[in-house]
Order: C-alpha cells, then structure tokens, then sequence
C-alpha cells in the first residue's frame, strides 16, 4: 500500500469528512457486488472546489480514485480494487435549479433519486430513469452506470433524460458538457460518454436533467401463462403492435415458487406471469393499450387477465414480484442470494428462450436461478442462490455465467442491460466489445493518462471474476 | 472498572444470516443515524458489514466499532425496508451482548446516569424494557436491554438520565426544526408523529406505482404543516408541546400508539402531557382545542393522514393565535412554572 498524505486530504476537506478507520475501510471496501477490496481512505466532498484540489492532488500522486454515490452498485464498480481513494460524494446532495419552463433541472451527484422526484413532484413532473433503489442510488452512481428501471420501456434510462454535466478530470479540470437545451449537434455529446463510464473519466459534480409529466392515468394489468414460450411470444407481440407499456414484466416459476413459499401470497403455480402496465394523461387511450395488451395475452394463453387503476390494487397485483428479493433470500436457510450475470438484455422475441436457458444451466450446474425483469426492455434479470460457503458452488457459478453470457452473445444479446459491468461482468464485456476495447482504451487514456480513476475497472478489469477481488462471503476451502 | 474478554458468544449465531444481506442499501435513507450523519459507516448495512468483518476475523473488535453498535434508535424502520428480510436490529442486540462489558464498552444511543441522579427510582419504574436498575448506591442501565427510547430521559427530573449520541433526536434539534419550520410562509402546525406507529411505512414509499398510496414525509407540501419525528411520544414534555406556540403555531397534534400498542407506553405519557397542556392553555386564553392527541394504529398512514385533514380544518377555523390574545410573554411565563 502507497503512503497517502492524509493530513493534506483533511486540509481539503476538513478533518470531519477524512475517515480511515479500518472500520471504516472495511465498509467502503464493499458495494452490492460480491466482491471486497479496501480502500486507503474514505474522503467525502463538499463542493466543485474540494473535487478538484483532490483530483489534482490524487493525479500529482498517482493515487487512485474511486468515486462512489450509495454503494449499491452490484458489480463491483466502488470496489476499490487497488487500493486509493474512495470519493464519498453523498454530501454533495443539493438540487441547485428546478426550471419548469425550460424543463430542466440541475442537481448534485449525492442528490437521492427519491429526494429529486420529490422535489419535482409539486411541478407535475418526474425524473423517470428511477431503478429499483431509488430510496438510496444517488443521480451521480445513476449517470455512471446507465441505470434505469421498470419503466424504462416507456422513458428510457439515465442517458436518456441527461443534458449536460460538469465533471472534473484528474488534476482538477473542470469541464462543462452537453446544454441546457432539449436538442445539442455541437460536437462529441461527450456528456453521454461520460454516463455508464463507471467513474474512470472523471467525477461528476453537477448533472442537468430533463424531466417528464407525471402522468394523471396508470393502469396495471396482469396474466398467467403455463408456458414460458407463451409469454415470449405476448411480449414480441406487444412490443411490435406499436403499444407504448409503461412497464411490461416477467417474474418465472423459480421466483413464484420462492414467493409462494415463503411468503404464503397464494400466487398461481404457473411457468409465467406478465406484469404490463400502461400511463398516461387521457384515460382513453390508457384503456386503449391495456386492453390491447390484454387482448395480445389472451392470444397466447394468458390466463387470470385483471388490470386496475387503482393504486391499492395495482399494489396487490404487483406485489409478488415486489416481494421477490426477501422470498429469495428466505428460499433456504443455507442459500444466499447473489448478484451474478443479472442484467443481461436480449432481443424480446429471444426473452422465453434465454428463461428457459436460464434454468437449464442453473440445473446442470447445481445452482438455483431465477428470470425475471424488464422484459419490455428486453432486460432480463437473474438471481443466483448458492451456498456462498462452498466453494465449489462459486465454481458452478463461474461456469453458469460463462454459459449464460455465451448464450447472450449469441442471440445478439448484451451484457449489461442496466447495472453495468464493474468487475463481475467484465470478461462477458470484453468478450462481446472486443473490437472496440482498444478505442476504448485509448479515450480512457485521453480523459485520464496517468489511470487513477476507477483503475481495474471494465475493459482493465481481471477476466475471472472469482479471483478478481477477494470474495464477501467466507468461502470454506 | 473490571472487564471481560471480548467473545463473539452471541454473534456466532448470525453467520449465514449476515450473508443473506445483498447488501442493496435500501436501508440507509430509513435509519435516522445514517440521515443524521449521512456517513455510510452509520447505515445499518455497514453494521453488517462490520459484525461480518469481526465474525471473518477480518476486523478486530475496537470502541470505534462499539461507538456504532451502540448507536441504534431500534426504531426497525432499517428492518421493515430490509429488501432480504434480514432481522438487522436482533443480530445489533447480539452484538452490543458481546461488546457490553469489555474494554470497547461504550454507550452510542443507549442511556446513561449521570451527575445529579438522585437515586429516586423514577427511570427503573418507567423503564418499559428493565433496562435500569440500581446496582451498588447508583442506577445503571444495561445497554444490551436498553432501546434507547428515551423514555428515561424524558421523565429525570434532574435531567440525570441521558445519552452520549442523540443524532438529531433531542429535544433542541426538534426545537430547531419548530423554529425553521414556523418562519416559514404559510407554516401553521406542528405535528408529533412517533417513530414507531407510522414512520418506518411513511417513509418507505417512493416514486413508484405505490407512492399515490403512501403518505411520504417529502410528500407533504410543506405549507401548513410538518410532522417531526420525535423517537417516541413519551419523550414529549409538556414545555416542548408549547413551544410551537411560542413561534405562532396555530396548532399542535400529537399522534402516537393506540392504547396497549406502544413498548413504551410512551402513549400514555404523552396523553398525559396533552392534558396537562390544555387547562394551561386555557389560562392563557388560548383555545385547547389547539392541541390535540391522536392514537394511529401502526402503519396506519391513511389513518394519519385523515387526522391530520381534520386537524387541519378545525385549525383553519380557529385562525391565528394572535387573534386570540398577545402571547409570547405569557406562553414563557407558563412554560417556566410547567
């Protein structure tokens, strides 16, 4: 371990925002991922000013620096894996404009997505790429992966709803990207490069992000169906009927069983349920696409058909996929729940049969699996459960994987719908970008020569995996 | 004072069940310690993280570490939001089991006895979890039964009983946000909502299908009315009740536990400070209805949020306080003989 200059971070920072408690390390040295690696020192921002002294001073000293908004990242991107600076940026939380007539506003990278709708919500309007943790994600760890949700079927994901940012390069430049405006043709869109970087060009210290209108109507339907092909096939048929969902989701017999048996819901003991929901500002044509969707499903065997506008149903018809993360992690007393090769996307009409493959590897590997997720996306999610002690169950799974993302690859698939790549993912990445790897090195070269930012990440990152980091869990030999 | 060795005796135990932690983070923005500091070390995930490191032998055992085992309002909103299911607040009770009397005893949230204590007994018969008893001519707490609701603090009449960490739950940091809340336009009431009967659901909602459902604390339009969480409504004294009404408050609801349903019978005590409050009001010429305590049932928010409507009505009706009488003086005056 390189000595660092603590009492020089601390000048920057004040003392009460530099933390190096082995405690403390051993904490930041984790995110959601299953990987662990410590850093040097946790130090937390308050302004542009202090991001820029560190990154100078960081850069000078060819330390590194990872940046890091809740830590709910699940592959690894905020493990430090050499060591460094963990950049805490959840002090940097203020929401510093909210223009409705330009429809824009300008935000902190510690800013909750929460805390952000919830300051939009007096103006009508949402910032939708809204991920599962909203509660916790902050906008910054939002931009660096790309993340979006169960709606980004309709709004799309964080590129999508970001205009422009400042972000500061290492040795302390700070660089205003993209515009206020709706539209931009002015050069490299070097804004929308830096989202889903994973913090290896530059540390974002201001995002300007559009926004949409809550909308008065939302309906949520949903359909059984004893095949999974039957599903696929309502899902292609959907989404090439020129229907808009706003959310359209797959929760497979793996993840109604678990829901079934450990939280008594009494859900149908079928291969399938499809979610799909519809919002809007006209009641009418709300109707008008539930109930095509309803008709698509009845067309491939879906059973059980019920949609409801209100919120308390729509609560209740959603509530076993709600209910799936604490089902899985209650499935068996011995079986914890991982997050492994979980975001994989794939074209819809390939969404049945990446299930199916799903589970055949999963069974052929003594592993459970579980598919689900934003199939209107064609984002496909999975949970592996292992008992995370032996050994060769991580072995199973780094065969699983292996296996799963050959299969994405082939149907023209790709790794990362939503959670990005970090260090779990990063040999299926390396494998399905290999042609662009070396540009990609070369621009992380360009925005950071001296590599301190996020090293070892993505296309640097080790391609097992396994050995990669040391593992959270304690794995018997 | 003697101590015993540090032994991982009852945290063995939750092994397998630290690893089914996913470690999401939805937990943080629930735990009124982590929202205080907004350090991650202060979340109740990075307490599983620290017992895993101590359980690996990765870490070893420090009053550092102790400082933030001991630092937990129990309040369980970090298990009701807990996306794996983990019971986050018993395997902390373990821990603070194991910590309790070794070198690294410290004592976070947990109560203590300090100068002043006139050994009059008044905290062990209130406490409602036996955590306080008179050990060799002092009262002691034992920090492993110890909830750190408060609820000795609140009745010592010396002010004896108290807690080295408070994490923006003491009565000045709820007088601040009196104060910041009543300058603002429009601001009209206060309301006590207690942390165990609606809070944890209040604040699991977010934007999401579930959110038209949900009463949010940053829902709420911050015009007429802000609810303060106040840990439990036993903590509430009769002074605190007042000092809306120093700021021009036009009102004050209290809303705590349904009879029988609070662990502290905190709703007992602060029913029995709302009626205590009201022939004082009276005195002054205020009108008592300007204070009002409701009972919610646990995750009630509906129920809540009706109360408040109807609160709020009757408030509109009566106008502001200075319409009735000149009160500043009098309000002090009355607080200063409660």
């Amino acid at each position: 371990m390189k000595t660092i200059d603590i009492p020089r971070l601390k000048e920057i920072v004040g003392e009460h925002n530099v933390k190096d408690n082995p405690a403390d390390l051993f904490i930041y040295g984790s995110d959601a991922s299953v990987h662990r690696a410590l850093p040097w020192v946790v130090v937390r921002p308050d302004n542009t000013e202090q991001v820029q002294a560190i990154l100078k001073f960081a850069d000078e000293e060819k330390i590194p620096v990872i940046t890091r908004g809740a830590g709910s990242g699940m592959c690894g991107q905020t493990v430090p894996l050499h060591g460094g600076i963990t950049l805490d940026m959840k002090q940097m939380n203020r929401i510093l404009e909210i223009n409705p007539p330009d429809v824009y506003c300008r935000v902190e990278p510690g800013v909750v997505d929460d805390d952000l709708n919830l300051a939009l919500k007096p103006y009508g309007v949402f910032f939708p790429p809204t991920p599962a943790s909203s509660r916790a994600a902050t906008i910054g760890g939002e931009i660096g992966n790309n993340a979006s949700g169960v709606r980004s079927v309709k709004y799309g994901a964080t590129r999508d709803s970001l205009l422009g940012m400042k972000v500061v390069l290492p040795g302390g430049k700070l660089l205003t990207l993209g515009a206020r405006t709706r539209v931009e043709a002015t050069g490299y869109q070097l804004h929308k490069l830096i989202v889903g970087s994973e913090g290896t060009l530059g540390v974002v210290v201001e995002a300007t992000l559009k926004f949409v209108p809550i909308p008065k109507f939302r309906c949520l339907g949903m359909a059984n169906f004893d095949r999974l092909e039957d599903a696929g096939h309502a899902i292609a048929d959907i989404m090439s009927a020129g229907i808009t969902p706003s959310m359209l989701e797959l929760v497979d017999n793996v993840a109604i069983k678990a829901v079934n048996k450990t939280m008594n819901l009494g859900l149908p003991d079928v291969e399938a349920v499809l979610l799909y929901e519809a919002d809007g500002m006209v009641k009418e044509a709300v109707d008008y696409e539930i109930n095509a969707m309803k008709s698509i499903c009845a067309k491939h065997s879906g059973e059980g058909l019920q949609s409801s506008y209100d919120a308390k149903e729509r609560a209740k018809i959603f509530m076993g996929r709600k209910k799936l993360f604490p089902a899985l992690s209650k499935f068996s007393e011995l079986h914890a729940s991982t997050s492994l090769a979980d975001d994989m996307a794939v074209p819809y009409s390939k969404m049945a049969e990446t299930a199916r493959k799903i589970h055949d590897v999963a069974k052929r590997n003594n592993i459970i699996m579980t598919a689900y997720g934003h199939c209107g996306s064609g984002c496909m999610h999975t949970k592996i459960l292992m008992e995370t002690t032996h050994k060769d169950q991580w072995e199973s799974a780094r065969r699983a994987v292996a296996e799963i993302y050959e299969y994405v690859r082939s149907v023209n698939g790709t790794t990362s719908a939503e959670h990005g790549i970090g260090l779990s993912k990063a040999a299926a990445f390396k494998a399905e970008k290999a042609d662009s790897l070396d540009i990609m090195r070369k621009i992380k070269k360009a925005f950071d020569p001296n590599n301190i930012l996020n090293p070892g990440k993505m296309m640097d990152a080790p391609d097992d995996w396994v050995t990669a980091t040391d593992l959270r869990y304690m794995v018997e030999d | 004072m003697k101590t015993r060795k540090f032994e991982l005796d009852h945290l063995l135990k939750w092994q397998n069940t630290l690893d089914k932690c996913i470690r999401c983070g939805y937990c943080y923005e629930h735990c009124p310690v982590f929202k205080h500091t907004r350090w991650e070390s202060d979340a109740p995930r990075a307490k599983l993280i620290m017992l895993y490191g101590l359980l690996s032998s990765q870490l070893e055992p420090s009053e550092y570490m102790a400082e933030k085992i001991f630092s937990c309002f129990n309040c369980q909103q970090c298990v009701a939001a807990c996306s794996s299911g983990v019971p986050i607040t018993e395997i902390l009770k373990d821990a603070r089991a194991d910590f309790a009397g070794t070198q690294f005893d410290t004592t976070g949230t947990t109560s203590i006895t300090g100068s002043g204590c006139a050994n009059c007994l008044t905290c062990v018969r209130a406490c409602p979890h036996d955590a306080r008893y008179f050990k060799d001519g002092h009262i002691v707490t034992d920090p492993v039964l110890c909830q750190s609701c408060g609820i000795c603090m609140a009745l010592c009449p010396n002010q004896s009983a108290s807690a080295t960490q408070t994490y923006g739950t003491d009565r000045i940091y709820l007088k601040r946000m009196i104060t910041d809340f009543l300058q603002k336009r429009g601001a009209k009431v206060i309301v006590f909502g207690c942390n165990w009967s609606y809070y944890p659901d209040m604040q699991s909602s977010s934007y999401d299908m579930e959110s038209s459902s949900y009463l949010s604390v940053y829902e709420q339009p911050d015009t007429e009315y802000k609810i303060l969480i106040n840990m439990c409504g036993g903590r509430l004294k009769t002074p605190l009740l007042l000092d809306p009404f120093l700021e021009n408050a036009w009102g004050v609801l209290v809303a705590c536990c349904p009879d029988g349903e609070c662990e502290n019978d905190g709703n007992v005590r602060a029913a029995k400070h709302v009626k205590r409050l009201k022939p004082v009001m009276e005195s002054l010429n205020m009108n008592p209805d300007r204070i009002e305590l409701v009972q919610i049932a646990h995750g009630d928010k509906a129920g809540f949020q009706n109360a408040i409507d109807k609160f709020m009505d009757k408030i509109r009706k009566l106008g502001p306080l200075t319409d009735e009488v000149s009160m500043n003086e009098q309000i002090r005056d009355a607080k200063s003989h409660i």
